[in-house]
């Protein structure tokens, strides 16, 4: 119990000095914008969409989008579309219902988690090495208690910047989209927020088991990218090699990297949300502990 | 005040082939406030933050407070550090910084609270406890840095270079603050300036290349209880007058300082002693300008 407090003060300490940080703010702000002006390019094409049906049909146009496009969305030709696109059933017989400005920030928020982790937690570690104020907290604390509390700070700053997120989408909905369901959006995009939250989990254990390996915070943040595309990639050199060497097990590796487990976070049922955000904690513990074991053993 | 604090033997630590720390011993007594003196690269530095577990070293022990080298979970909050060159998060603010180490540390809120902001204004910070750390100067910084220190008043302190950075004023706050804590709390101070250790320490050790050469009690080193100083306005025109006032002393004469040094180590005489027999028979012959028990710090080390 007391370890766990200690790791919850750290976290408080690390969350406060990350929201007060200029490079976290600078970050914070442009996630905000990036969330307000994906949400409001949406919108417009699907203005524009609209327009082009309206004129197609030879129907006057709608003032505020969203008039016709719930009803595109829900059209078999769209629905048939997207499935294709979603290339899961179960993912898309969950989503199928969904609003589609809701869809649009949840696509944001997976799409963008990677970055903000990397962006927002990369150097954090690494710049408390080289400063040295790292060691005014290990006389406190040990140093797997400050790890762990780093990483509860960071996901609170992760989240607060989800959330901010999901309110500059919701008001740019709210104003530019048409008044049906609008209001009932923002808990939506609250629990697409905190899903893409528990998809953070493993990148942000990731950003920083990577800064614990050098002292450097721009070095850290570089290698955190570097790591991110490795991820990214990682699925396609598997087949690769898979196919190559003709060893289909090798496959099953790529449990090891956070998508694995992404479309776990689109389904609305409790099981494979459970499963997929434990399976995405715990890779995001095991990048961190790979970073501590390094820290562990060297001098601070 | 009986025991050791902290206790360190044959320690090693090795930078590729050099030695930072070439078999460290050192025995600090309980409530003991000891100086570190010694040159550039000595192993000061690298013994404190061995000490704190910042370091892994090669070879020997370290003992803090009884129980074995330093673990926060047994020694978080009986001990703390002034680490050199480690700065304080810049976005953090003073008080609630120092707020948040000290929960660290294991007070609870109230005691926290009250803790932080007694240590702010014991380092003259009171009125910057919400101002950024980026915002604070380089001496402010330092204040700050020592204040975290004595959070919840640990049995053992150590500080590296913590007058460094201070103005006249502020650095002689900070010597009257850690005056105030002598016998209340073990303290080791490692600086260049021998002038701080010689009014601040009770006990002091010479380092020299990553070993303790010699260690005793700053009267011993300065042999304050067997030696005096005299500074004349002329010669004594009576030598032997002097012998026979202070029978078994030895008197020697510096033409340059005019000083008159009385060493009366076997003579089992008190300082106030030897004054009371000498000064008068001084004074018969010239002016005393001065008096000064034993050699300063500084002379002690470069004669050492």
């Amino acid at each position: 119990m007391k370890s766990l407090f200690r790791i919850g003060q750290v976290a408080l300490a690390e969350c406060a000095g990350a929201v007060r940080s200029r490079r976290a703010l600078v970050i914070l702000v442009l996630y905000l914008l990036s969330a307000v002006f994906c949400m409001m390019g949406t919108i417009t094409m699907l203005g524009k969409m609209e327009a082009e049906l309206a004129n197609v049909l030879q129907l006057p146009e709608s003032e505020k989008t969203g008039v016709v496009s719930v009803t595109l969305w829900k059209s078999k030709p769209f629905q048939r579309m997207i499935k294709a696109g979603v290339k899961n059933d179960l993912v898309y017989n969950d989503i199928a219902g969904r609003h589609p400005a809701e869809l649009v920030y949840a696509w944001f928020a997976f799409m963008c988690a990677p970055l903000l982790a990397v962006l927002v937690a990369g150097n954090r570690v690494a710049d408390d090495l080289k400063s040295g104020a790292v060691r005014y907290a290990i006389v406190r604390v040990t140093r797997l208690e400050w790890t762990l509390g780093k990483y509860m700070g960071q996901i609170l700053m992760v989240a607060i910047a989800l959330a901010a997120s999901a309110i500059g989408a919701w008001v740019v909905a709210v104003f530019r989209l048409s008044g049906i369901g609008t209001f009932e959006l923002l808990p939506a995009m609250f629990v697409w927020g905190a899903r893409a939250g528990l998809y953070a989990l493993a990148w942000i254990g990731l950003a920083l088991g990577v800064s614990h390996v050098t002292r450097s915070g721009s070095r850290a943040t570089a290698l955190g990218l570097v790591a991110v595309a490795l991820c990214a990639a990682w699925p396609n050199i598997l087949e690769y090699f898979a196919g190559k060497l003709d060893w289909p097990w090798l496959c099953h590796f790529d449990a090891l990297v956070p998508s694995s487990a992404e479309m776990s976070l689109w389904r609305s049922s409790f099981v494979p949300l459970f499963t997929g955000g434990a399976h995405l904690l715990a890779l995001g513990l095991a990048y961190l502990m790979l970073g501590h074991a390094v820290f562990a053993r060297r001098d601070a | 005040m009986i025991g050791v604090a902290l206790a360190t033997r044959d320690l090693v630590k090795r930078y590729g082939r050099r030695r930072a720390l070439d078999g460290f011993t050192l025995a600090v007594p309980r409530g003991a406030m000891m100086g570190l003196v010694g040159a550039n690269g000595a192993g000061k530095t690298t013994w404190m933050m061995a000490v704190a577990g910042f370091l892994r070293f090669a070879s020997g022990t370290i003992d803090l407070l009884g129980r074995g080298p330093f673990d926060a979970k047994t020694h978080a909050g009986r001990f703390s550090i002034l680490p050199q060159d480690s700065a304080l998060p810049l976005e953090a603010r003073p008080g609630e910084l120092l707020y948040r180490y000290a929960r660290m540390q294991g007070l609870s809120a109230e005691a926290a609270r009250r803790s932080a902001s007694e240590m702010l204004a014991a380092v003259n910070l009171a009125d910057r406890a919400r101002s950024s750390v980026r915002s604070l100067s380089h001496g402010m910084r330092m204040r700050v840095r020592l204040a975290q220190c004595f959070l919840g008043s640990p049995e053992v302190v150590l500080l590296d270079e913590p007058l460094n950075g201070l103005d006249p004023v502020e650095a002689d706050r900070i010597r009257r603050f850690l005056r105030a804590r002598r016998g209340k709390q073990t303290i080791v101070v490692s600086s260049h300036n021998l002038h701080d250790i010689e009014t601040l320490c009770t006990h002091v050790a010479f380092v020299e290349k990553g070993r303790v050469a010699r260690t005793a009690t700053l009267e011993a080193i300065t042999r304050a209880a067997s030696r005096v100083t005299y500074t004349l306005a002329a010669k004594p025109t009576d030598m032997d007058a002097l012998a026979a006032a202070v029978p078994g002393a030895a008197f020697t004469w510096t033409d340059e300082t005019h000083a008159l040094v009385c060493s009366f180590g076997e003579s089992g005489e008190g300082v106030g002693a030897v004054n009371r027999k000498l000064l008068p028979v001084l004074l018969s012959q010239t002016d005393v300008l001065a008096v000064f028990s034993g050699l300063s710090l500084e002379q002690a080390y470069l004669g050492a």
